[in-house]
């Protein structure tokens, strides 16, 4: 049965004093697909071990269940693990492969070939019991890591990075498949990826980590519409980042450039961070007049086609540099580089940051 | 130009000729000398009359003295052998395994200090401390553990005890670079999936270095039949090894040819053993390709 995780003020201090991970507390609730987002050094895969049993924290605990795991030794934690490199066992079949935790588990012969076989049929691999590792293309050896870590049906998934060895295209397949094969089961999943698209696309929800903290936790729509520090906005997709100081409703960002701040946030004085993603603005040619607070005049810099959508970088007016994405609506609406162009935007889509 | 090219493929490959050489003059023809020296009924180069002959191997089969010397030779190996192994590869993995750099480099030191000092050296070492008034015994008598002197000294006990002390580092060496080599993700990826550690190291990591067990324990029991000055100093001529009667046929019985028969039966014995490995490789690993 699928557990809940409660991470509760773990941090992992190594000897010299790096602390590679500082105060982590979240919940992973029953049945959910939890990422754990970040550039690399930010403690997600030590987070990641910690929970799995190959690190212990330095202060803090970890609960399954609402039972303290902190010291439980790995092999007594009854969680499956997909390792970033798969970590199969060379000098064994893919069935001996899968039927490792099993055995393990003192199961009779009958029934553990029952249950690598039906592991094996749902990572769709039937046929390739008797080859080894090696013999595999990459895409199929993650199968067989994920159908070893299945098949014992543990408490908790855990992936680090599984499939950051994967081509792109193998890559989404195996997103998807690996997102149906967790609804179906129902599994815990704790997901490890410095990928962003990939934490947006497969999560329930993310833990944003940097510096061994954790930013935000949300799921993917509030992490990326409303990020709640500056590093969030910025790690998460393209983000245009304003900072200036707050003149009665509007957010003066120096250079000639006036922000009107959204409804929620026109009270307070002093010194602000905002984020507006590029798709909230919309570019029009030069229009007769700006609308203060919302609008701005500015020239087209450079252009990177993305196939569905044009990513522009427009310069305004006093100097600002201004990402616009807009989608493709035809070579004759495209802009090229020197077109007058004018930016307009909603107050609203304004997010206000942290620090 | 094509013919030049033709004949000298590549430069390079000259690189290979002084090698070649060096082997074809200085292994390849002694080994080949030694061959023929084995069937002969005297030397060649002092008698101009000799004939083709069986009798050393013959003779060697015959008396059983000889075939106790061969046995106790290949003994001598492999108790060396499983000795070194047992006390080499907790280090070796040890070493594989630590994590901090100075510890590191603090154990393969003292994996190769014992490596600066000559055989004879070490072995004489040894003698004072084996001996009957050596150090073991003394410390052994003066505990009240024992009331006689163990015979430690001139006995195949004593000549191991040498042996170990001077291969291990071979062993530990051989198998350092195997089990580095070994995934730790693989023992973690088994504890993972329920095996407690031990369970872990025997399922995965132990198998896995089969290659490096074998590798190891065919240099030690090599280097341990071969050995001469150990079984000399250790032995003092109480136990008979065939690279102490090797010499004592050539330097006092001037019988070239049945040092000859007894240098080839040694070498049979190593090359067996070479053979065995690869095929117990092949067998273990299978059709593994290592990634």
């Amino acid at each position: 049965m699928s557990a809940s995780i409660e991470i509760a003020g773990v941090s992992k201090v190594y000897d010299g004093g790096v602390r590679a991970v500082d105060a982590v507390a979240m919940d992973v609730r029953q049945g959910e697909f939890f990422s754990l987002l970040g550039p690399s050094g930010c403690g997600k895969t030590t987070t990641l071990r910690m929970i799995a049993g190959f690190e212990t924290p330095s202060s803090g605990a970890i609960r399954v269940d609402g039972a303290d795991i902190t010291h439980v030794p790995a092999h007594k934690r009854d969680m499956g693990m997909v390792f970033q490199n798969y970590a199969l066992f060379p000098h064994r079949t893919v069935a001996e492969n899968v039927a490792f935790g099993l055995r393990m588990r003192g199961l009779d012969k009958a029934t553990i070939a029952a249950k690598v076989k039906a592991a094996l049929a749902m990572v769709e691999l039937s046929g390739l019991e008797d080859r080894r590792p090696a013999q595999l293309s990459g895409g199929q050896q993650q199968r067989v890591a994920l159908a070893r870590a299945i098949v014992i049906a543990p408490r908790v998934l855990l992936c680090d990075e599984p499939l950051g060895a994967l081509d792109k295209k193998l890559r989404q397949q195996m997103q998807f498949e690996l997102k149906q094969l967790q609804k179906k089961l129902g599994l815990t999943l704790v997901f490890v990826t410095h990928d962003q698209e990939e934490a947006l696309a497969m999560s329930d929800r993310i833990a944003v980590m940097n510096g061994g903290r954790v930013e935000q936790v949300g799921t993917p729509t509030e992490i990326y519409n409303q990020p709640t520090t500056r590093f969030v906005a910025d790690f998460i997709g393209d983000t245009n980042i304003f900072r200036g100081e707050r003149v009665g409703p509007n957010l003066d960002v120096g250079k000639g450039l006036i922000l009107a701040l959204p409804p929620s946030e026109m009270q307070g004085t002093g010194v602000l961070s905002v984020a507006l993603r590029p798709e909230k603005i919309r570019l029009i040619p030069r229009a007769e007049s700006a609308a203060a607070g919302s609008s701005a005049h500015g020239i087209v810099e450079n252009t990177n086609f993305l196939g569905g959508a044009v990513l522009y970088r427009v310069e305004l007016a006093g100097g600002h540099r201004v990402l616009v994405q807009q989608p493709n609506a035809g070579t004759s609406r495209l802009f090229v580089p020197g077109n007058g162009v004018t930016l307009e935007w909603t107050p609203a889509d304004l997010v206000v940051l942290k620090d | 130009m094509n013919s030049t090219a033709a004949t000298r493929p590549n430069g390079l490959a000259l690189f290979i000729l002084p090698s070649a050489l060096l082997f074809a003059l200085f292994f390849f023809l002694p080994i080949g000398l030694m061959a023929v020296m084995s069937v002969l009924t005297g030397n060649p180069v002092v008698m101009p009359k000799v004939a083709f002959t069986t009798r050393h191997y013959v003779r060697m089969i015959g008396d059983p003295f000889y075939l106790e010397v061969i046995w106790t030779t290949v003994r001598i190996g492999l108790v060396t052998t499983l000795v070194a192994l047992a006390i080499g590869y907790p280090l070796a993995h040890w070493m594989a395994r630590i994590k901090s750099r100075t510890g590191h480099a603090l154990l393969l030191m003292a994996v190769l200090a014992p490596m600066l000092t000559g055989i004879v050296v070490r072995t004489f070492a040894w003698m004072t401390l084996l001996s009957d008034k050596g150090v073991v015994n003394e410390t052994l008598m003066s505990l009240g553990l024992i009331s006689q002197p163990l015979k430690l000294m001139y006995t195949e006990t004593g000549i191991v005890v040498g042996l170990v002390h001077i291969y291990v580092p071979f062993m530990v060496l051989t198998l350092t670079g195997v089990i580095g080599r070994i995934d730790e993700r693989l023992e973690q990826a088994a504890e993972n999936l329920g095996a407690s550690p031990l369970r872990a190291f025997l399922e995965v990591t132990l198998p896995l270095s089969l290659p490096g067990i074998l590798a190891g324990s065919l240099l030690v029991f090599a280097l341990a039949i071969s050995a001469y000055v150990t079984p000399i100093l250790l032995g003092g001529f109480q136990i008979m090894t065939l690279p102490i009667l090797i010499y004592q046929q050539i330097s006092a019985n001037f019988n070239v040819g049945f040092a000859a028969a007894l240098g080839i039966v040694l070498l049979v014995i190593s090359l067996l053993l070479v053979v065995a490995y690869n095929r117990a490789l092949g067998l273990v690993s299978g059709q593994r390709e290592l990634q």
